[in-house]
């Protein structure tokens, strides 16, 4: 809904028009500029900007013009746009909706450019396969990311709690969140986040119990027993107050603005490591990176590494090999990774995070120090998730808030949820 | 024909006599009228372009399967099947909009009449009053009011801390699932603006010498709003009540921005627009999506006509 276009973009993009008109058509026109499409904050778009414009110095001729929008609004801009046979050249694209836009003839094809346009060698091998669908390349990852838990320190402090360890169990955890609750420090504050409706924490939570939230030929990965366990647990954590009540989590959208610890409601809440950095801008006290909990001490951690997001070049681009060597510039370009920083995640390729590395702020550090410790806590990445998971998120959410509500107990929340994403799926 | 067929040779036939008048007639008309068209022309453009065309790919669309991605595939009355026996977020929707639909409109008008009236009253600075209850209205589609009514309506929210000034602690009224619908409502209702202004032109066509009569008679004030205001104000009435009604069906922004999106909590402000865009652009089914629109037309259909039949028994046209 709300188009963000900078000054400096605006002119950009008149610049092109003008130069477009003065040129005419020309297929050489076309060949010497790029359409980019992404998701994110002003921050992210002002350090991709001018990762374009380093390119465009490197590379005279060359035009390249940017578009960004939030989450919500990004998604249905784009399939308008690959619908309207009008895609940008390089799309952000994420692991959710990889397999649905390869699949439906979107996206190009990029393993017959590596490795002489596009050179990968250096990358974590699991996040290339991550990029891939039935065996193509169709998405070059632009960072590691891993899910998190987010700490108010200072919150924890001022209560006499302990921060947690790499070894705390959801037990003890509760246990925490409801002395810092009972401690009372600061008006409205409660312990943790409620995260029963959160999926990257309940995904966490089955893959250290052996599950998975969907299997790899697109099933449900879980029963019914599991997912009323894990309502109930919120449950029992909602009655102790050892997190927020539902009517406190409600008001999170799901993004970093809205999260109960960016609000001052929780002193603990759930996050991506990525977002470390803009956590941290919008929250006076000191914050802080942690895993999700353990159920058991002596169980494995459900973390992965995920690609954070990709870059693809649309099938539908005239310009496929230029975008190629846009989207290698952009990872293998030392210039340009150090213009990113962490922002999109920690660089896949090994050099690059050296690069990185040494130059990196204190809350850069944290997230690359957060990713790279996680250790035995980490495991394979999941299969991309199938068709109606989006649906599926919405649906967890849904439950945990009539659970969370009173309205469900947790037995029938767990059944409902197992009925609904079986459902789901079905209908595709 | 027959005519045409006795007219002497020579003669000009009555058809092309009529032909050639005819023809006459439409080139003055078309000279006469040009400039007209070609000002309209920007709005047939528009009406063709970008509102009929839509629609009709919209009616087609809804009886295929579409993901924006591929091209439909024809399901025929698949779409409309599942809506009507197995969509439980259909009904969810429905009722929420119809809820909202139930309690916004009449509260809107009465207090749009109420305000107008007051306004009607030869007030000094009129014209200043009439802009800033206006105003409202201009602001309330904006997404920016939609999220200073979140602030408000929020547990630590203004209206909370006025309740905390008697000793009621109030829920967090937009992020409970018994209250948020109608602090939606309640959004609707203060951007009363545009229907007053039409009371207040429609207060303004009573004629004053009712009034005068009326209280030489010794009427009181409330039976002179009773039975002169109100029955005169009927045209009115129905025009506000059938365009309010119209557009609180078609209620979308403050439910996207304040749930962002979700229609939460547990599908308490799942407006019936909310749920047709999460079909359409969060899971890609545009083709179930159009059925949901055409849904929606026939019920906003049903209901404005429902209107129209019932007016004639209490809408009183002076002349």
């Amino acid at each position: 809904m709300t188009l963000r276009v900078n000054r400096r973009n605006f002119v950009a993009g008149g610049a092109a028009l003008l130069s477009l008109s003065a040129l005419g058509t020309s297929a050489l026109a076309q060949e010497k500029r790029l359409r980019l499409l992404w998701w994110g904050s002003q921050p992210r778009a002002d350090r991709t900007n001018k990762v374009s414009q380093l390119y465009q110095t490197k590379n005279p001729g060359t035009s390249i013009t940017g578009e960004f929008l939030g989450w919500g609004d990004y998604w249905p801009r784009l399939a308008t746009q690959v619908a309207g046979r009008n895609a940008p050249d390089v799309i952000q694209m994420d692991y959710r909706y990889i397999v649905q836009y390869a699949r439906r003839g979107a996206l190009a094809p990029l393993e017959s450019y590596m490795p002489a346009k596009l050179n990968l060698d250096d990358f974590d091998k699991a996040q290339i396969e991550g990029g891939s669908v039935d065996g193509h390349l169709y998405g070059v990852s632009l960072g590691a990311n891993s899910a998190a838990t987010v700490l108010n320190t200072t919150a924890f402090k001022e209560a006499g709690v302990d921060l947690p360890t790499q070894a705390t169990t959801w037990d003890e955890f509760a246990r925490m969140g409801a002395e810092i609750t009972k401690a009372g420090k600061r008006k409205g504050m409660f312990g943790i986040a409620d995260g029963s409706g959160a999926e990257p924490l309940f995904e966490n939570w089955l893959r250290q119990r052996g599950k998975a939230l969907y299997t790899a030929d697109g099933k449900i990965g879980f029963g019914v027993e599991d997912a009323s366990e894990w309502y109930d647990m919120w449950a029992k954590f909602r009655e102790a107050g050892a997190c927020v009540p539902a009517d406190i989590q409600a008001l999170d959208k799901n993004d970093i603005e809205t999260n109960t610890v960016s609000l001052g409601k929780s002193a603990a809440g759930f996050a991506h490591s990525n977002q470390f950095v803009a956590y941290q801008a919008m929250n006076k006290d000191k914050l802080a990176l942690t895993n999700y909990m353990r159920v058991k001490p002596d169980s494995k951690g459900g973390h992965y590494r995920k690609p954070s997001m990709f870059f693809s070049v649309s099938a539908q681009s005239k310009a496929i090999d230029l975008a190629v060597d846009y989207v290698n510039f952009f990872v293998k370009n030392p210039e340009a990774v150090l213009l990113l920083d962490v922002e999109r995640g920690i660089p896949e390729s090994a050099a690059m995070r050296e690069v990185v590395a040494t130059k990196l702020d204190e809350n850069g550090k944290v997230a690359l120090a957060y990713v790279s410790g996680l250790g035995d806590l980490a495991g394979k990445l999941p299969p991309p998730p199938p068709a109606g998971a989006g649906e599926g998120e919405l649906m967890l959410r849904n439950i945990a808030e009539q659970v969370g509500f009173g309205q469900l107990s947790p037995a029938d929340g767990g059944k409902q949820l197992v009925t609904e994403i079986t459902q789901i799926l079905a209908r595709g | 024909m027959s005519n045409a067929m006795r007219t002497p040779a020579g003669a000009i036939s009555v058809e092309r006599y009529q032909g050639a008048v005819a023809e006459g007639r439409l080139r003055r008309l078309w000279n006469a009228n040009a400039p007209g068209y070609l000002f309209l022309l920007p709005w047939l453009v528009g009406f063709f372009g970008l509102t009929l065309g839509p629609a009709l790919i919209s009616l087609y669309l809804s009886f295929t399967d579409f993901d924006m991605l591929q091209s439909p595939r024809w399901v025929g009355m698949a779409n409309y099947v599942r809506i009507a026996t197995a969509d439980p977020k259909f009904s969810a929707a429905m009722d929420v909009t119809l809820t909202y639909v139930v309690f916004s409109v009449p509260f809107k008008l009465t207090f749009a009449l109420l305000v107008a009236m007051a306004l009607n009253r030869g007030l000094r600075g009129l014209t200043v009053y009439r802009a800033i209850f206006y105003l409202p209205s201009l602001l309330g589609g904006s997404v920016a009011i939609a999220v200073l009514w979140r602030q408000l309506f929020a547990s630590d929210g203004l209206v909370n801390a006025a309740l905390s000034q008697f000793g009621i602690e109030g829920p967090s009224w937009i992020s409970h699932p018994n209250y948020s619908i109608y602090t939606l409502v309640a959004l609707s209702v203060w951007q009363f603006g545009s229907p007053m202004i039409i009371f207040l032109a429609g207060l303004r066509q009573i004629p004053q010498d009712m009034y005068e009569a009326a209280s030489l008679d010794g009427a009181s004030k409330f039976r002179q709003f009773y039975k002169i205001t109100l029955p005169l104000l009927t045209p009115v009435i129905f025009f506000n009540a059938v365009v309010q009604t119209i557009e609180a069906f078609k209620a979308f922004t403050p439910a996207f921005i304040i749930s962002g999106g979700t229609g939460g909590p547990i599908n308490s402000t799942l407006f019936y627009t909310l749920y047709l865009y999460q079909e359409a652009f969060g899971n890609f089914r545009m083709g179930y999506a159009s059925a949901l629109a055409w849904i929606l037309v026939v019920i906003i259909a049903i209901f404005t006509a429902f209107s129209f039949l019932t007016s004639r028994y209490w809408v009183h046209y002076d002349d």
